[in-house]
C-alpha cells in the first residue's frame, strides 16, 4: 500500500526500523562515552566558577578587613612607641634632677660636717692649749717667783687671763 | 531510480546500501565523539574544546526552543540527532561507492525512507512528550483544541509536520547529490572543454552542498525541538 508513495521509492519498513535502532544505539553509546562525562564536567566547571567567584569575593573582603586592622595596629603601636619615648625622657629628667639634688644635699651635709669638725677641733685645741698654758705657767711661775701658789689660785689667774685673751680676740 | 540491493528478513525489506551508509555515519559520529571525549579536563584544551563547542551548539538549539531546564532531558537527543543528520548530509559529498550499478555508500538522507524515518522519530518523540506531560486523555484532548470540529485540521497538521520535516531534508540532499552527479556526468561527456568547465562548477556545487547540509541539519533539529515544545507548551 505504501510502496512508491514518495517519488517512486520503495518504502522499506526494514530500513526505517534499522535506522531507528541504529539511532537509539548510537545515542546510548554517545551517552556512555561522551555525553555523561562532558555534561558532568561542564556542570562541575560552572559550579566551580561560581564558587570561585564567591570565594574570591570573600577573600577580597577578608584582605580589606585585615589591611584595616593592620593599619590600626600600626598606628596604635606608633602611638605607644612615642608614649614610651616621652615616658623614658621624663623619667630620665626626673632621675637626673634627683641625682643632682641628692648630690647637692650630700655636699651640703659633708660641708656642714666638715665645719662642725673644724669647730670641734678648734674647741679641743683651745681647751688643750688652755690646760697646757695653765700647767706651763704654773711651772714657770713657781720656778721664777719660787713661791708656791695653789693650783686653784693659779687656775683662777689663768682663767682671768684667758678671758681677757678671748675678749681681746673677739674684739 | 538507481538499482538497489535488498534482502528480506522477518518479512521486512532491508536496503543494504542504506544500512552500510547508516553504519558508516554512526561510526563517524561515534569516532569523533569518542576521540574528543578522551582525557577530559577541567581546563579544556584542543579536541575537548571542539566537543564542548558541539555540545554547546545543540544545547543552544534546545534552550532557544524548549522550556528552560529541558537541556537535561532533550540535550542528548538533539546532540545525537544533529550530528547524525549532519554527517548523513555530508557523507555523500565525499564518499559515493557504486559497485555494478548498485549504490552501497551515499548520503543516507538522500533516501526518502531514511529522512522520513527521522521525521517520524521526531514526531513520535513529540507525541511521547505530550503523553508524558498530559497523560493519554489530556494528550488526545489537545486534538480537540480549541474547538472539537478542528480535529481533522489538527490531525492534518501532524501529518504535514511529518511530511515537511522529512521531505525538506530529503529533497535538499537528494537534489544536491543529483546535481553533483549530473555535473560529474557532464565533465566526462564532451572531452577537455566540458571537463574544464565542470570542475570549478562541481567544486562550487560541492561547497554549496556542504552549506546546505549544515543548514538542513540545523533546520531539522530546530523544527524537531519546536514540535516537541509545541506539545509541551499546550496548557491543560
Amino acid at each position: 500500500m505504501f510502496t512508491h508513495l514518495i517519488v517512486g521509492a520503495t518504502f522499506n519498513i526494514g530500513d526505517a526500523l534499522f535506522y531507528a535502532v541504529l539511532f537509539i544505539i548510537l545515542m546510548w553509546i554517545v551517552k556512555l562515552v561522551a555525553w555523561k562525562p562532558i555534561t558532568q564536567l561542564m556542570q562541575n566547571r560552572a559550579d566551580k566558577i561560581s564558587s570561585d567567584i564567591d570565594s574570591a569575593e570573600t577573600a577580597r573582603n577578608n584582605a580589606a578587613a585585615l589591611e584595616k586592622k593592620r593599619q590600626a595596629a600600626l598606628q596604635q603601636s606608633q602611638a605607644e612607641a612615642s608614649d614610651i619615648i616621652t615616658q623614658a625622657q621624663q623619667s630620665g629628667d626626673n632621675r637626673r634632677a634627683e641625682i643632682i639634688s641628692t648630690a647637692q644635699a650630700d655636699a651640703q651635709t659633708l660641708k656642714a660636717n666638715a665645719q662642725k669638725d673644724i669647730q670641734q677641733q678648734q674647741q679641743d685645741a683651745l681647751v688643750n692649749s688652755k690646760n697646757n698654758v695653765a700647767d706651763l705657767s704654773i711651772e714657770i711661775a713657781s720656778k721664777i717667783i719660787q713661791k708656791n701658789l695653789t693650783a686653784a689660785d693659779q687656775k683662777a689667774l689663768i682663767d682671768s687671763y684667758i678671758e681677757g685673751l678671748g675678749s681681746h680676740e673677739s674684739k | 531510480m538507481e538499482a538497489t540491493r535488498t534482502f528480506q528478513f522477518l518479512g521486512l525489506t532491508f536496503n543494504v546500501g542504506n544500512m552500510i551508509s547508516g553504519v558508516i555515519v554512526a561510526a563517524i559520529v561515534l569516532g569523533l565523539v569518542f576521540i574528543c571525549s578522551r582525557h577530559l579536563q577541567m581546563k579544556p584544551s584542543g579536541k575537548q574544546n571542539l566537543l564542548e563547542a558541539m555540545v554547546d551548539f545543540t544545547n543552544g538549539i534546545v534552550k532557544s526552543t524548549l522550556p528552560s531546564g529541558s537541556t537535561r532531558s532533550y540535550g542528548l537527543w538533539a546532540f545525537t540527532l544533529f550530528y547524525f543528520i549532519l554527517i548523513s548530509n555530508l557523507l555523500g559529498l565525499f564518499l559515493h561507492i557504486e559497485i555494478g550499478g548498485v549504490v552501497y555508500v551515499k548520503s543516507p538522507t538522500a533516501d526518502p525512507i531514511v529522512a522520513m524515518s527521522f521525521a517520524l522519530m521526531s514526531l513520535l518523540l513529540a507525541q511521547y512528550s505530550s503523553v508524558k506531560k498530559l497523560g493519554y486523555k489530556g494528550h488526545f484532548a489537545t486534538y480537540m483544541q480549541p474547538i472539537s470540529f478542528l480535529l481533522p485540521v489538527n490531525l492534518m497538521e501532524e501529518l504535514t509536520n511529518f511530511l515537511t520535516l522529512g521531505i525538506r531534508v530529503y529533497g535538499n540532499i537528494f537534489a544536491g547529490e543529483l546535481l553533483a552527479g549530473l555535473i560529474a556526468k557532464l565533465a566526462f561527456s564532451g572531452g577537455i572543454l566540458t571537463f574544464a568547465v565542470s570542475v570549478p562548477l562541481e567544486l562550487a556545487w560541492q561547497g554549496f552542498s556542504v552549506f546546505i547540509g549544515c543548514i538542513q541539519a540545523y533546520v531539522f533539529v530546530t523544527l524537531s525541538c519546536v514540535y516537541v515544545s509545541q506539545k509541551l507548551s499546550i496548557e491543560e
